[in-house]
């Protein structure tokens, strides 16, 4: 399997170390228990497309936003996560 | 309180026996050459500042600093990208050291001085890519890495950051890397390995090819 870094250009994939789903968002400050258990724990097992955070950490260390299908290895777009690159992807 | 006298060596004193490496009987195949007193900087853009700082190291090294994987050489440094909305700043002699850089690019950058922290090795010779071939996983064709082109990557597990120098006299290919000090030993190890069969020449520099 090979990733193209949005920066680096097509990459082995020992090059990259994989977070998990991109889905899950922090609660608020004050949302109840269960949110907070839900964000922390649950997480979807997608037979399918998903989204992942990868960080590319043998390389120019940032983090990626990629959409792969979990059945085929099939990766279908890859962009710089929030904050990669910071000063250029603004967010 | 103790008094100390800091005197800088560089991390490969120990590993680094010069003369030949591996093969005997042929001319060596790769020329192992470790830079040692350089300057190196390393500058990364605050949040939002990419192009401010983009058009401030223009002014003061006269060309725009590399905003995709590739090296540049002024006239008195090499900037070499090092990842998005950063570049390193190799220099000699103090030309481009943190008093002088961060006064230019105050509020605009984060610098941090790498000159001790990592270890700087050249790579040349007939058999230079074969031997890299084993190590790297990129593409080091002529028509592929081109002069100037850079690369932050890994090999063996330890992050390098790789650029194609200028050619040599003789039209030979120059491959650079810059490695963290405490890993340089090892992949010093690790490159003596693979081009043994070729025979290495071993040397070290005071000069910036």
């Amino acid at each position: 399997m090979r990733i193209v870094c949005p920066f680096c250009g097509e990459r082995e994939l020992g090059e990259f170390t994989y977070l998990g789903d991109a889905k899950p968002q922090r609660p608020a400050a004050d949302a109840s228990e269960d949110a907070v258990y839900d964000y922390v724990y649950l997480r979807d097992n997608i037979a399918g497309v998903m989204s992942e955070h990868w960080y590319h950490g043998g390389g120019c260390r940032s983090w990626l936003k990629i959409t792969r299908n979990t059945l085929t290895h099939e990766i279908s777009t890859v962009e710089p996560a929030a904050g990669a690159g910071a000063a250029k992807v603004g967010a | 309180m103790a008094e100390f006298s800091w005197a800088s060596r560089s991390p490969l004193e120990q590993a680094l026996v010069t003369g030949v490496h591996g093969a005997r009987g042929v001319e060596a195949g790769i020329l192992l050459t470790e830079i040692r007193n350089f300057d190196l900087i390393q500058v990364m853009a605050r949040r939002g500042k990419g192009a401010e700082l983009a058009k401030a190291a223009k002014a003061r090294f006269g060309m725009a600093a590399p905003d995709t994987p590739k090296a540049v050489q002024t006239k008195d440094a090499t900037l070499i990208w090092s990842g998005p909305d950063q570049f390193l700043v190799l220099s000699k002699d103090g030309k481009y050291a943190m008093n002088t850089l961060a006064p230019a690019f105050s509020g605009l950058a984060s610098l941090s001085d790498q000159s001790h922290a990592r270890a700087l090795i050249s790579i040349s010779g007939a058999k230079v890519r074969t031997m890299l071939a084993k190590l790297l996983s990129l593409d080091l064709h002529p028509a592929v890495f081109q002069v100037g082109a850079a690369a932050a990557t890994s090999i063996d597990h330890t992050s390098v950051t790789l650029w194609r120098g200028a050619d040599q006299t003789d039209g030979r290919a120059v491959f650079n890397l810059l490695v963290f000090a405490t890993f340089a030993e090892s992949l010093w190890h690790t490159t003596l390995d693979a081009g043994a069969e070729y025979g290495i020449d071993i040397r070290y520099s005071e000069e910036l090819a």
